[in-house]
């Protein structure tokens, strides 16, 4: 800690950090700035944060601070005046911000500022919740002498890209856009062009504005400059309701806001008009994907199911919720085995009830799957999941970060980016993968290993650091006998170095994704990253553990409530007489789905028709995240709350108060009429959630650096987190005392020949709610398979060739790209991005058959 | 003497002019600055003024004011500037008339007439539209939307300036 | 006596490295290298008081003793960006005498112990960049640059770039930026370039002027004092003036710091060969405030003491010179035309204020400004001053500043419109009041 003197008065501050950021903090002084964010490196070009600047004067022996008559420390003041967002803090440093200097200093720049800007607030997305606009109100001159017709007349309607819109006349030239793209995202795709008055932002990638964050930027734009093709005049901010919510894609559990409004075309009803970050520093500061930003168009598409549907003579016709009911209830009450598969939307709630439904009809644990099936290692995360209270903010130099079979980017793109941040201030990075991914370009270990052989990978680290005794086996129950085991792994040296940086550092935090294993894989796959971690001792301390890459928004909540992905594979091998599938589309996107066909009835609830609905006997609309409170389990173990935003379309239900009233008819128990009522329910049966209630849930706390409210021109346009930052539960490695399990792990590969399909997943797929959303239909790939050069030679195809590949039975019509990256005798193929089902776990690819050249393909 | 008193009273008044018309067949003329139902105006050439920023709906006191913007493009283009109502409505059961939406509004798209004769005989009738509330198109004018060269209105809003 | 810095007029064929090795050229570099330590280079360069000749006029010694000793890479930058209005000294010794700059840069190289020497043109001097190139390769032939320089353990390379025309890009901190490949824009100090982190790719560096380093290698030769005994002893050394405009003879005239201007303008330049007198001169090319040209100017030395008293700067010492013709409002205005072409738009100040400045004096030059218009120049100016990362901001301000302060009268003329009464309460006919502002009233 430093002592700080602002306007006079001494504070405390911690040492290294940024001045504007401290006088908030620690001294509530709001210091304007315009291109100063405090996620972002200082570039002080906007000089609206211009102070009177100079250092207490001390004595030069004792070290004293020399005061003058008034008992104040003496100053000595810099002739000009500084920035003060490119200070940062020193013991004796002393600003003034009052005088008459800053003041004027202040109308200066604002009066410069304005000169360029044009005069069309009351048209403006920002007016309202503009930076430029409020630092004007509060350091503006009041008037200027500038003359009206010497404004410049520039573009105002370029599209950087197509979901975000330029206007160069208000652009202010901060480099926010640039510099978050640039040093936040890595993505080099906004720059200057031109100098002086001239300068302007261009995009400098191909496609324009090619990056997964586009979004971000105008956030952090100070004025209106950059707006989305999503909400453009959609509405005024002071007119929107800001609802808490949860990203219902990813496994990260971004805070979102949704910014609702009743509206005309929607018949009147509240939609939702945009998506925006909201400011949860724990979980995804102030940034959101564009997925998120963008997806949320499916919640009001025009082909929600609006009714119930059942089957008579072979077609599904609307039906009312008694009918629908009856016949679920009678099929259930005489079931001789029931099964359910569980989509990556369910909130916990839902979860909790279906689960309820399930066991009291006679099935058990065994029967409640997820979807989708790839990851498995539940229990492993119980033991060794990341510590409660890490934060990715905290980590720096001395952490290792360890991606494992994962192209984080395109899984979480949140966590990307916060382990990239990490990385920028100082953390490792090792990337362990079959093939690169864009980590690769910032990890010092950039390590690859034949697909279907990470468990192996996994192992050489593991021997590694038990051959060069780094291990601390203290806490490690079994560790005999996987020492036994690692005798026999031949470590490969290439993992040596990575070995001993993971076993050397202070923290170690492994992302388990399962690119290109099995599921059975998989499960080892986690207990071999445990085993490294337990070994390490890199356990139950904060900013340690393993984070599972899940491939759904509350995945972790559904494995913590009993569901597996073992028994989806048991489901979709034997299916069962009454089969339950919860929000999801197992028969339209994974082609081992489909044997679920042969289950004698099948309810499915869903948003929308889907291949699954067509197998379908009853289904039942389901509400979309939007519509309804509930609760998601991210991937960190963070339960947080999202709440009721838009109108219910049509009749549907949350799937939670649907599967409540079914169990109710069937065993007479009390329904529950609320979410927070089976939320109170799970704390009182599930440990893990017992502090889980809606009132803890949604508890928040004063977070740095401070955004919203009237400080929008500080951190932009993310909303105050007002519904709660949510609350971890903790791993059993927390308890000091705990004895935690390291296993041998079989590091065998799989033995057969042929050419092996990895399907890989993009962020922006054809998935069956964020295909609704048609402002993104530009970004989603066609379907393609990745091919090396030397396959595509081997089999004579070219870039661009359409291909049928054949798996098991089933086929699959794609484009191929020959890419450089992929290993020879892989085919990636990235997972929904066809009608047809793909593979969801690596396997050998029958025929290769040529269906049309490439020019004739590449129409699409 | 009171009685003579009442009747020069009345007599006098019985001589005044008539202060009462004979409404409906007869409408008192309103003063220049009465403020009665809402209009949306339009340029000369019929474009309208109105770019739904939404201000005027801001400033009511009463929340009657509803608006829905849209962008204009150069093929339809209701507006001169980027912006116009997609959907304006006021609702005459909730406008108190105290012409804050005429202040608020930056390009005097929105001015209160002398037309007071409002009723309704469902309270829905009282929301009145914006085909209810715009002028006519002016003679030598053209009905909005307009197609117009690209590039011929590259304004946000038309003359907007410094505040004097 | 013979010239130090323009020896091309002593021996035309310099330039060429065997006539420059038999004409003592190297001997500098030779003796540090083979004789001192690098520290003692660093001293005999702060003993002979050598001031950076890029305009601010800091100890080169000083600079180069700021860059750290354990530091395994350094760089040396030599600033040939020579784009300030009427400067082209550093154009003629690149051109006829480039093995001194050379050997300069290589004596400071060896001095800080650096790794690489990079020597930044601007892109106008393309052909002066080939030819430096063809001389860098000669001499690294005869092991003067390249690996194990002169049989010793101490390498370094030196490497032409060629800029893209930019003036901001003489900052040394936007040329560095320029050099890594980066938009030309200034870098927020600190770090400062000799620092770790602040030079170029991060690393430290020296970044010196063309005029500056050849003066190195005669102070090796010759040694610090023997520097010292020309000039006055706060500014030493021979200068080049860069002498243009309207003058009978303009061109480069290396003179010792503190002769007076009428020494150059006069006995060297001619005068201005007319009848006419001399109206003013801006000293520092375009960014310097302009100095009227008086009997008591004339006889001021040129040092940079001395233009600091008259409230102005040596700058890099180009004087472009206006007789009474001139009228100088339009050289005020073309002035700020080029500081609002030029600013990098970075800093709100200068990129705003050089862009309103400009329109300002647009409306001055077409007649249509009033009274009012003047005040809102020098309050734009003022508004301006010392709110910007670099200097530019602060130089583009001079020339409205220094006009107006010295020549209100012409900008009145200029104004045709009957300027609303600054006091209003004055309803004086229009006439008169012009008049009365014409008055020399201080500014």
């Amino acid at each position: 800690m430093v002592t700080i003197y602002i306007d006079g008065v001494g504070y405390e501050v911690p040492a290294g950090t940024n001045l504007v950021d401290v006088a908030k903090f620690y001294a509530d002084n709001d210091i304007p700035v315009f291109c100063y964010h405090p996620k972002m490196a200082p570039v002080g070009m906007c000089r609206m944060c211009l102070v009177e600047m100079g250092s207490v004067e001390k004595d030069k022996e004792s070290g004293t601070v020399l005061l003058d008559e008034q008992g104040s420390p003496k100053i000595r003041w810099m002739p000009k005046m500084q920035t003060a967002c490119t200070q940062t803090v020193y013991d004796g440093l002393a600003i003034r911000t009052n005088t008459q200097q800053v003041t004027e200093a202040r109308e200066d720049i604002v009066e410069f500022l304005l000169t360029s800007h044009p005069l069309d607030c009351p048209i403006c997305d920002k007016g309202g919740e503009c930076p430029l606009q409020n630092l004007t109100m509060r350091h503006g001159p009041g008037v200027s002498v500038f003359y009206f017709e010497d404004k410049m007349h520039l573009a105002k309607h370029v599209p950087l890209g197509e979901l975000i819109y330029l206007d160069r006349e208000r652009c202010i030239q901060c480099a926010r856009c640039i510099r978050f793209s640039d040093e936040l995202a890595g993505d080099d795709v906004l720059a200057f062009h031109e100098r002086g008055r001239a300068l302007q932002i261009v995009t400098v990638s191909d496609p324009p504005f090619d990056s997964k964050f586009s979004g971000n930027t105008t956030d952090i734009c100070p004025v209106g400059a950059l707006t989305t093709a999503d909400f453009r005049f959609g509405a005024r901010p002071w007119e929107l309701k800001e609802v808490p919510s949860i990203d219902p894609y990813g496994p990260e559990g971004a805070n979102i806001s949704l910014s609702t409004r009743l509206d005309r075309d929607s018949g009147g009803g509240i939609i939702i008009k945009r998506v925006m970050p909201r400011q949860n520093e724990h979980v995804n500061e102030i940034w959101i994907s564009d997925k998120t930003r963008f997806g949320h168009h499916h919640t009001r598409h025009i082909d929600r199911l609006v009714t119930p549907l059942h089957r008579e003579k072979n077609t599904l016709i609307e039906t009312t919720w008694d009918k629908a009911f009856k016949q679920i209830i009678d099929k259930l009450k005489g079931a001789t085995s029931v099964g359910a598969i569980a989509g990556p939307g369910l909130s916990n709630e839902d979860l909790w009830e279906l689960r309820q439904l399930v066991l009291a009809v006679g099935g058990s644990e065994k029967s409640l799957g997820i979807w989708p099936a790839t990851m498995s290692g539940g229990e492993v995360v119980k033991q060794v999941g990341i510590a409660k209270g890490s934060n990715f903010n905290t980590m720096g130099k001395g952490t290792v970060i360890v991606l494992v079979a994962t192209d984080l980017e395109e899984e979480a793109p949140i966590w990307w980016l916060r382990a990239k941040a990490a990385r920028d201030r100082g953390a490792t990075v090792v990337v362990l993968n079959g093939r690169p991914t864009k980590m690769d370009r910032y990890a010092k270990f950039s390590l690859r290993h034949e697909y279907g052989d990470a468990v192996g990978a996994i192992n050489s680290l593991t021997a590694h650091i038990v051959n060069g005794n780094h291990h601390k086996a203290d806490r490690a129950e079994g560790f005999a006998e996987l020492q036994k085991a690692l005798k026999k792994v031949k470590a490969d040296d290439r993992y040596a170095a990575a070995a001993e940086a993971i076993a050397g550092a202070d923290n170690v935090v492994v992302f388990c994704g399962a690119e290109g294993v099995t599921l059975a894989q998989h499960a080892e796959l986690m207990q071999a990253c445990a085993n490294v971690l337990i070994l390490t001792g890199h356990v139950g301390r904060t900013n340690n553990g393993l984070i599972p890459v899940w491939p759904g928004a509350n995945t972790q909540g559904a494995i913590d409530l009993g569901y597996t992905a073992e028994a989806t594979a048991e489901l979709l091998q034997n299916p069962p007489a009454v089969l339950i599938v919860a929000g999801c589309n197992p028969v339209g996107e994974d082609i081992a789905a489909a044997n679920l066909r042969n289950a004698d009835f099948v309810i499915v609830t869903s948003q929308f028709d889907t291949a699954t609905t067509a197998i379908a006997d009853v289904v039942l609309p389901q509400q979309s995240f939007a519509e309804r409170e509930g609760t998601f389990t991210s991937g960190e173990r963070r339960v947080q709350r999202f709440y009721a935003a838009q109108g219910v379309i049509g009749e549907s239900f949350p799937d939670w108060k649907i599967f409540a009233q079914v169990r109710h008819a069937i065993d007479k128990s009390t329904a529950k009429v609320s979410a927070g009522a089976v939320m109170a329910e799970i704390t009182k049966s599930v440990a893990a959630y017992s502090a889980m209630g809606y009132k803890n849930l949604a508890q928040v706390e004063r977070q740095f650096p401070d955004v919203g409210g009237t400080d929008q021109y500080y951190g932009g346009t993310a909303y105050q987190n007002t519904g709660g930052i949510g609350v971890q539960w903790p791993v059993s490695a927390e308890n000091a005392e705990a004895k935690l399990n390291v296993v041998p792990v079989s590091s065998e590969k799989s033995k057969a020949k042929g050419l092996l399909v990895v399907p890989t997943t993009l962020l922006y797929d054809r998935g069956m709610l964020f295909v609704r959303s048609e402002i993104m239909s530009l970004r989603i790939p066609p379907a393609h398979a990745n091919f090396s050069p030397a396959d595509a030679q081997k089999l004579k195809l070219q870039d661009g060739d359409m291909v049928e590949i054949n798996l098991e039975g089933a086929s699959l019509t794609v484009q191929i790209i020959v890419n450089e990256t992929i290993p020879a005798g892989v085919i990636t193929l990235p997972k929904c991005l066809s009608d047809q089902p793909g593979p969801f776990a690596p396997m050998v690819a029958g025929s290769i058959e040529k269906v049309a050249q490439a020019l004739a393909a590449t129409g699409d | 003497m009171g009685l003579i008193n009442g009747l020069m009273t009345t007599i006098k008044h019985v001589l005044q002019e008539k202060a009462t018309f004979q409404y409906p067949e007869v409408e008192r003329p309103v003063r220049e600055r009465y403020k009665g139902r809402h209009a949306l105006k339009r340029y000369d050439n019929g474009m309208e003024k109105c770019i739904g920023c939404a201000l005027c709906a801001a400033a009511c006191p009463a929340d009657a004011i509803w608006v829905e913007a849209a962008e204009n493009t150069d093929d339809e283009r209701y507006s001169p500037g980027e912006r116009y109502a997609k959907t304006y409505e006021i609702n005459m059961l909730r406008c108190i008339f105290c012409g804050y939406c005429e202040d608020a509004c930056p390009t005097e798209a929105i001015v209160l007439e002398h037309e007071y004769k409002l009723s309704f005989t469902d309270r829905r009738d009282s929301i009145y539209t914006k085909d209810m509330l715009i002028d006519p198109v002016p003679p030598g004018g053209q009905d909005t939307p307009h197609q117009v060269e690209p590039h011929s209105y590259d304004r946000p809003i038309p003359d907007m300036e410094n505040p004097k | 006596m013979a010239y130090i810095l323009l020896r091309d007029l002593d021996i035309p064929d310099i330039g060429k490295l065997d006539v420059y090795t038999t004409n003592g050229g190297w001997e500098g570099f030779k003796k540090a290298v083979t004789q001192h330590t690098p520290e003692e280079v660093i001293n005999i360069v702060i003993d002979s008081n050598l001031r950076g000749r890029g305009g601010a006029g800091f100890s080169a010694g000083r600079k180069w003793s700021f860059i750290p000793k354990n530091e395994p890479v350094k760089y040396v930058v030599v600033n040939a960006d020579e784009s300030e209005p009427g400067t082209f000294k550093d154009r003629q010794i690149m051109e006829k005498n480039p093995y001194q700059l050379i050997e300069g840069a290589m004596i400071c190289a060896y001095a800080i112990q650096a790794t690489a020497v990079y020597i930044y043109c601007r892109g106008e001097f393309w052909d002066l960049a080939h030819n430096l190139e063809a001389c860098i390769a000669e001499a690294r032939e005869q092991n003067l640059i390249g690996q194990n320089i002169l049989g010793g353990n101490w390498s370094c390379d030196m490497f032409v770039h060629l800029g893209a025309g930019a003036y901001i890009c003489g900052e040394e901190s936007a040329l560095l930026n320029s050099l890594q490949g980066f938009l030309g824009q200034p870098r927020v100090r600190p770090p400062f370039p000799a620092q770790k982190g602040g030079g170029l790719y991060y690393e430290p560096t020296v970044v010196n002027n063309v005029e500056t380093l050849a003066n190195v290698p005669w102070i090796l030769v010759n040694g610090a004092a023997e520097y010292k005994k020309i000039g006055t002893p706060e500014s030493p050394g021979p200068k080049i003036f860069s002498v243009s405009g309207h003058v009978a003879r303009p061109g480069n005239y290396e003179v010792p710091l503190g002769t007076t201007f009428r020494e150059l303008l006069f006995d060297k330049a001619g005068g201005t060969g007319t009848n006419k007198a001399f109206k003013a001169l801006l000293p520092s090319g375009a960014s310097g405030p302009v100095i009227p040209v008086t009997e008591q100017m004339l006889d001021t030395p040129m040092t940079y003491e001395a233009l600091g008293k008259l409230g102005s700067t040596l700058g890099s010492a180009s004087f472009i010179l206006m007789d009474e013709s001139t009228d100088m409002v339009w050289a005020a205005y073309k002035m700020i035309k080029f500081f609002k072409h030029e600013s990098c738009g970075k800093c709100t100040p200068c990129r705003e204020g050089t862009h309103w400045l400009a329109k300002l004096m647009e409306h001055v030059i077409h007649g249509e400004a009033t009274m009012l218009d003047l005040e809102k120049l020098e309050n734009v100016a003022k508004q301006m001053n010392g709110k910007s990362l670099c200097a530019l901001n602060d130089f583009a301000i001079n020339p409205i500043l220094a006009t107006l302060k010295h020549f209100r009268s012409e900008y009145v003329a200029y104004i045709k419109t009957p300027a609303p009464a600054a006091k209003p309460k004055q309803p004086a006919p229009v006439k008169k009041q012009l008049e009365e502002v014409a008055e020399p009233a201080g500014d």
